[in-house]
């Protein structure tokens, strides 16, 4: 019985490149259609809270779009869908019952950022104009 | 000899782990009580972190509870998704379509791959093999990629729905996890030499913790701890769920009993797995599109139970749905994982073995705590008591 | 070689027995029959039978040709009882077929199976602590054995529909 050669494998890895990633500093890679950050395109949502009712994890808030920003005219009640993302699963669900294909899909992992609430409203706002 | 008097020495150590590492280290209190080296007695403690899944099922709506059940465990979330949504199509009465159940199938056997292949490594680190874990790690990663590649995520799949998929695939991902896979077959089969060869693995492994056939039958032990003692249980060639009726596959089954033929029966199922994975991206049917449109899927439920099976990677899985007719709510809904059998079921196999050998033994029934409790992982807690007869401590002979 | 073909024959034939022999016994028990989806039989039988009937199971035919997958207990709160469905996978088709029985919820008790079927041991102890079934005789009984202790003190076995604050 030949016995495995456990011990080339190891010294073959001392010449080898560290195979883990320092992340934040190098960027783990991710497929483009990584399950990611999604946000609500507002020129599309008619605040029809759909998504917000069939969330497992209850992660989004119907919110009325501040004033200073252009709501369409198929959004009367002036609300659109507020995203926590430190409660979204990302499972994507809010994206496939959207009855207005509204949502945009984005393979954005990274959460921590310097703003103390983490949430879909400045993505989600800044597809609207401002007037 | 009577013992009269007894000492109890508490030894009981706390790690704190990472989101990579979930198989032994999680909350479970095994109360180990040993005369000597010898274990006398185990008795398993739970109940660390209930979260009442089941209870939150209820609570839910049909659609929203996909994704609950989906988070049971995180290793095996695919099967637990699967078996859930067959027993709701049982219920409404609908199929989904052949490349929709290939890719299914694709899927759960992925899991399987990743999982047998860590609890594998963690069989090595725990023999103490360190160097041989993080190699399996590190391989381990490209089935996680393929799985990033197939559903979106690397763990999470979220990849089932009532009447197909959640997403496609087209041919420049199939030949990626085709070429992943190809790839992975013969590190896998490197390992699978290495743990039938290198003569400390086979001397640690070999002879601990024999199950009987007999006994693994009476105290309903399930998937590879069950066919490492030469039962032919496997729910995917019984109940030939989704596409398993058309995939070519054997059932691996050994005699040993042991340690060491569980962990082998594992990595036969892995090479096995990686072939039907192949065949399944070789043979993919294309016959329609295999995601539905969620919304125009059924709102209504008819009253109506089913109980389906499912092979997960540790044994047989089993979902009982029910459905009232009134509510947009399940009545109730049953999980029964198989650890929950395999670990509490478990304790006379620990009986006249050393102390040393309890982990070793744990780790090869695959352990997932999170999955037997519905709970999530937070610490360690595993306490190991002694009982040591006064004589023995004051330096005399047992 | 037409020896040991014929042998396998005769193991075949017996084995295809084995799975009648299973269900002829539980036959016996059953008040009723049915069938949940997909295509497990039901038999529904008396409280006080089913030790009895694993009892004839084990004692008929052996441990090798069966097991207990799980035990499921459900609150029908409307009927005002419990129901109990036993899961029974007979080998080696592994056929799956469900033995139901129905417990008063008032007086919620009955015989326990574990030293006849030890599988049972972790299904009646969940059983138990999530909805207060008592099985009579097994000596590994006890709450908060999933549950957190919480939820022990404030003495609500939390799968009955009507548990409050869980
Ligand atoms: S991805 Fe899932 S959890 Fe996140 S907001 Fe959408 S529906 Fe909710
Ligand atoms: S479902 Fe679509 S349209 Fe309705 S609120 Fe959500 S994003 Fe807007």
């Amino acid at each position: 019985m030949r016995r495995p050669r456990l011990l080339e494998l190891t010294l073959k890895n001392l010449f080898r490149k560290p195979a883990t990633i320092e992340y934040p500093r190098k960027k783990t890679p991710v497929e483009s259609d990584y399950r990611g950050l999604q946000y609500a395109d507002l020129t599309k949502c008619t605040g029809c809270s759909i998504c917000a009712l069939e969330c497992p994890a209850n992660a989004i808030a119907m919110t009325p779009i501040p004033q200073g920003y252009e709501a369409p005219k198929t959004n009367p009640r002036r609300l659109y869908p507020l995203i926590n993302y430190g409660k979204c699963v990302f499972c994507y669900r809010c994206v496939t019952v959207c009855p207005f294909n509204a949502y945009i899909t984005t393979p954005k992992y990274d959460l921590a950022n310097a703003e103390k609430t983490i949430n879909s409203s400045p993505l989600s706002l800044s597809t609207l104009r401002k007037g | 000899m009577a013992v009269t008097k007894i000492v109890e020495v508490p030894i009981s150590a706390e790690v704190p782990i990472g989101p990579q590492h979930p198989a032994l280290h999680e909350p479970l209190l095994l109360r180990v009580y040993a005369d000597g080296e010898e274990v006398v007695r185990v008795e398993i403690n739970t109940g660390y972190n209930h979260r009442g899944i089941e209870k939150l099922c209820e609570k839910n709506t049909f659609y929203k509870d996909i994704f609950i059940v989906g988070r049971v465990c995180g290793i095996c979330n695919a099967v637990h998704a699967n078996c859930y949504v067959r027993a709701v199509e049982q219920i409404l009465g609908i199929e989904p379509n052949n490349r929709a159940k290939y890719l299914r199938v694709l899927s759960m056997e992925l899991e399987r791959i990743h999982s047998h292949m860590l609890i594998n490594a963690v069989m090595a680190e725990n023999i103490g093999f360190e160097n041989l874990f993080m190699q399996i790690m590190l391989d381990r990663e490209m089935v996680m990629k393929a799985k990033e590649i197939l559903t979106g995520s690397r763990v999470m799949a979220d990849f089932m729905m009532v009447g197909g998929v959640r997403r496609d695939i087209d041919d420049v991902k199939r030949a990626r996890l085709k070429d992943i896979l190809l790839k992975l077959r013969p590190k896998v089969e490197y390992y699978k030499k290495v743990f039938e060869e290198d003569e400390t693995i086979f001397k640690r492994l070999a002879g601990v913790g024999v199950v009987k056939r007999r006994d693994a039958l009476a105290h309903g032990l399930l998937g590879p701890v069950a066919r490492a003692s030469g039962i032919r249980i496997d729910s995917r060639a019984s109940d030939k769920y989704d596409a398993y009726g058309d995939i070519p596959f054997k059932v691996i089954t050994r005699d040993e009993g042991d340690t060491w033929a569980r962990m082998m029966v594992r990595w036969d199922e892995t090479l096995e797995s990686i072939e039907m994975s192949i065949y399944i991206l070789d043979k993919l049917p294309s016959d329609g599109n295999p995601v539905p449109d969620e919304r125009k899927l059924p709102r209504r439920f008819p009253p109506g139970e089913a109980f389906t099976r499912v092979e997960a990677p540790r044994g047989e899985l089993t979902y009982y749905v029910m459905s009232d007719g009134k509510s947009l709510n399940p009545y109730r809904v049953k999980i029964r994982t198989p650890s929950f059998n395999n670990i509490i079921n478990s304790t006379f196999m620990y009986l006249k073995h050393t102390i040393a050998d309890v982990p070793v033994i744990l780790t090869s029934l695959d352990p997932c705590i999170s999955c037997m409790e519905r709970a999530t992982v937070i610490d360690l807690e595993k306490g190991v008591k002694y009982t040591v007869p006064f004589k023995v401590l004051a330096g005399g002979k047992p | 070689m037409a020896l040991s073909s014929f042998l396998n024959l005769l193991r075949r034939v017996r084995l295809v027995e084995s799975v009648n022999d299973v269900i002829k016994i539980v036959e016996r028990y059953a008040v009723e029959k049915g069938s949940i989806k997909p295509d497990r039989m039901l038999f529904v039988v008396k409280p006080e039978s089913v030790r009895k009937l694993f009892e004839e199971l084990v004692d008929k035919v052996g441990y090798e040709r069966f097991y207990l997958s799980t035990v499921v207990g459900s609150d029908m709160k409307e009927e005002n009882r419990f129901r109990l469905d036993y899961y029974v996978v007979i080998l080696p088709e592994e056929r799956t077929i469900v033995i139901r029985t129905y417990i008063p919820r008032d007086q919620p008790v009955i015989d326990s199976i574990v030293d006849v079927v030890p599988a049972a041991l972790s299904a009646e102890n969940e059983t138990y602590d999530l909805l207060g079934i008592v099985f009579k005789g097994n000596p590994a009984l006890r709450r908060g054995f999933f549950v957190s202790s919480d939820v022990v003190d404030k003495g609500v076995y939390p799968l009955r529909k009507d548990a409050a604050g869980v």
